[in-house]
């Protein structure tokens, strides 16, 4: 695993004033930042270059309250803070009747990934994405994978800052034609993916957020002015689960997928199937019939394989006879493109022509090893492939509608 | 045969047990006695108008003074030497949890603890005042200490010594938390030494809510007045078993617009309120925060959509006794 500070360019003699020494806070959970993000590169590989404490930067999206308290109207949670207190994903907090983010630029993990991982299928395939995260998370997922780093405290992971335009300049650099917020929850670390993607698309670089879709209407608007493609966690379809297993509520995720819709940028569902919660026929059929219905056909949905982790252990791995079945039912309720995820090897993750079946794109893993594809287009029978297939495609909506 | 911690465990527990019992304290009595047989827990108000006037700092004797009779009311010893020795014994390794969040313990208050302890005969070295940060310890005038020598004092995230949390995430009831060494491994009894304040979400920041500053996540867990996850968190075998004292600092309190600092609010108590029964002291205390706010004109705390659940709850779960007709209520 590389160093979190050797992925980046170097940083300017400016930023290294203002790094400075390392800081007691970040050897707080003694090298868990090494660990942070599966298959990232964590900060606790870094010596020498931590934050001290925390970063402090004004935040957007709150609103002033009587007694110095502040709401924030981020996401759905929409957080009463007290002077001197944080908001439930422990990254924004009140000063005195301001509310700053303690996370911008604070990136705990970092990792030059296929795009293919993120997952994105219908996103430039083969290309890589230069992918970061901060601390936290505004919900908290019992089945979390990267909870080291999600279910966290900014003081309590190990991080390096990095300004927006280094972040682009390393991306560049790393010849990753895309930014991925992920890993932990973007929203979270809302103010520094907005400027860095609007920095980002300035210069000729691809943004996708890697979410759970957890925000409110205006914010997530705004926010697609910047961004080029986005994933977004479909948890299940039940307000049960998303209370009992996730701390959360599904109604704003699915407002969220319908403004993504409205707002016509790319995305991607991923839907994490865990045996006895959210695996039954007819959830996966509602929530499949609810796509097509409102999302259309063309957004692809990926049904993905749960492991045991975190706070949800006592569940066997998601057999793959069910990732299939789930996959079926989609296809059978009008998607067009299914995919299964976690299943290295398995055709489901292979790319098919909606109108003749022919098989486009050829996936082993996380990588692309054969794209047919010709202009967008089945090289068979010239149907169009729903997509973004080229970074000029990504680039090409220069001003995306912003109203609510 | 046990391994050494287990042993260990066991001795602190059966130790605390009998003192629980001693005192009506339902938590550590629980093992011992049926809950329909439990005695009336006490909470003693000391109250010294002196202390009112003024900074707390400026008053440190009659303040230790002040604790002494509250200690010597609450278990009926007839020193307050004897009384301290009621809960503590020298080779018991006191963790005093402080409140540094916005409106802070008074460190002139934890001095107090000290003598009793040191009365005890706790060795300095076997106390530790700790809290999550550092710098909020600083903040609130405490003195850090991370020698060897002398009562410790540092945050859960102190370089070295703190050692911050557990890897582990560990499940009590609807919380996953990984909690801070200091209380899972460092101490074997601890005394909650919160302040008498307000808060924005829970109504009361007071003894049980102060061990929010215990878990890694505290921001998780303000949902629902913050309930039942304070509940959750004091219930917890690193908390409840070890939990021997609670002293509320009353020297001067703040009954709104908690739990940041609001002088606009401040109200000179000048008093400390003592239990066993954890509780019972918040339950005592958030009583007495809400008789000033009825005097100053405010609503009550439930009006506010901010009602006291976690006391409920605690009590409901037989952590300890929540309803004050059940409380004997003492004030010196």
């Amino acid at each position: 695993m590389d160093s979190l500070e050797n992925i980046f360019l170097q940083p300017t003699r400016r930023d290294v004033l203002r790094l400075g020494v390392a800081c007691g806070a970040a050897g707080l959970l003694c090298g868990r930042g090494v660990a942070a993000a599966q298959d990232t590169a964590g900060a606790g590989a870094l010596e020498g270059l931590r934050l001290p404490g925390v970063v402090r930067h004004e935040a957007r999206h709150w609103r002033s309250l009587p007694d110095r308290k502040v709401r924030c109207v981020l996401c759905p949670r929409v957080c009463e803070v007290a002077d001197v207190e944080r908001g439930y994903c422990g990254v924004r907090e009140n000063v005195g009747g301001q509310y700053q983010t303690l996370v911008y630029g604070a990136l705990c993990s970092a990792n030059v990934d296929p795009i293919e991982k993120k997952p994105l299928f219908h996103y430039q395939p083969g290309t890589t994405a230069f992918s970061v995260a901060t601390a936290g998370c505004n919900i908290e997922c019992r089945f979390c994978q990267n909870w080291q780093i999600s279910q966290f405290r900014p003081e309590q992971v190990p991080s390096v800052e990095v300004s927006p335009q280094r972040l682009v300049d390393s991306c560049k650099a790393a010849g990753s034609p895309t930014i991925a917020y992920t890993y932990s929850e973007p929203v979270i670390f809302y103010e520094y993916m907005y400027d860095t993607a609007m920095l980002a698309r300035q210069q000729g670089v691809g943004s996708v957020m890697i979410s759970n879709g957890y925000i409110l209407e205006k914010p997530m608007r705004e926010l697609c002015r910047a961004l080029t493609a986005v994933k977004i966690d479909l948890k299940a379809f039940t307000e049960s689960f998303y209370v009992e297993q996730c701390a959360g509520q599904l109604k704003p995720v699915l407002n969220t997928l319908e403004v993504l819709k409205d707002v016509g940028i790319w995305f991607e569902l991923v839907i994490l199937i865990i045996p006895t919660l959210n695996d039954s026929a007819d959830e996966i059929r509602r929530m499949s019939e609810w796509v097509v219905k409102h999302l259309g056909p063309d957004v692809p949905m990926h049904f993905t394989r749960y492991h045991p982790t975190y706070r949800l252990t006592n569940l066997p791995r998601t057999p793959v006879s069910t990732l299939e079945r789930c996959r079926r039912v989609a296809l059978d309720a009008g998607v067009r493109y299914a995919y299964l995820g976690n299943v290295p090897m398995h055709k489901g993750e292979n790319t098919y022509c909606h109108k003749c079946g022919t098989e486009l794109i050829h996936r082993v893993g996380m990588q692309t090893t054969d794209n047919r594809l010709r202009d967008g287009k089945c090289p068979k029978c010239g149907t169009a492939i729903p997509g973004v297939w080229s970074q000029a495609q990504a680039l090409s909506v220069t001003s995306r509608p912003a109203d609510v | 045969m046990p391994s050494s911690s287990n042993r260990r465990e066991f001795l602190v527990q059966v130790g605390a047990a009998a003192v629980g019992a001693a005192l009506g304290s339902p938590t550590l009595a629980r093992a011992t006695e049926p809950q329909a047989e439990r005695p009336r827990p006490r909470v003693v108000i000391g109250r010294d108008e002196t202390i009112a006037r003024g900074e707390p700092s400026e008053h440190a004797e009659p303040i230790r003074k002040l604790l002494d009779a509250a200690m010597q009311r609450l278990t009926g010893a007839s020193d307050a030497a004897a009384a301290w020795r009621t809960f503590f014994q020298p080779a018991n390794r006191v963790g005093i949890k402080v409140n540094t969040l916005g409106y802070s313990t008074h460190p002139v208050v934890v001095d107090a603890v000290v003598a009793g302890l040191r009365a005890a005969d706790v060795p300095a070295e076997n106390i530790l005042i700790w809290d999550r940060f550092d710098s909020e310890l600083v903040r609130a005038r405490f003195r850090l200490n991370k020698s060897t020598t002398g009562v410790r004092c540092f945050g859960t995230d102190a370089d070295r010594v703190g050692r911050g949390y557990l890897k582990e995430v560990e499940t009590s009831g609807r919380i996953g938390s990984c909690f801070s060494r200091i209380v899972a491994e460092e101490v074997d009894t601890l005394i909650c030494v919160p302040i008498l304040k307000d808060h924005n979400l829970a109504g009361v920041s007071l003894g049980m809510k102060n061990f929010y500053g215990a878990i890694h996540n505290p921001n998780k867990y303000h949902d629902h007045n913050c309930d039942p996850y304070v509940a959750d968190v004091v219930s917890h075998r690193y908390i409840a078993p070890k939990w021997r004292l609670t002293v509320v600092d009353a020297v001067r309190g703040q009954y709104h617009a908690g739990p940041g600092r609001s002088p606009e609010y401040f109200w000179p108590f000048g008093g400390l309120v003592v239990g066993a029964d954890f509780v019972a002291v918040d339950a005592v205390a958030a009583d007495v925060l809400e008789a000033k706010r009825r005097d100053a004109g405010l609503p009550a705390l439930a009006e506010e959509n901010r009602p006291c659940r976690h006391i409920t709850t605690a009590g409901a779960r037989g952590l300890g006794e929540a309803d004050l007709k059940r409380i004997e209520r003492i004030e010196v």
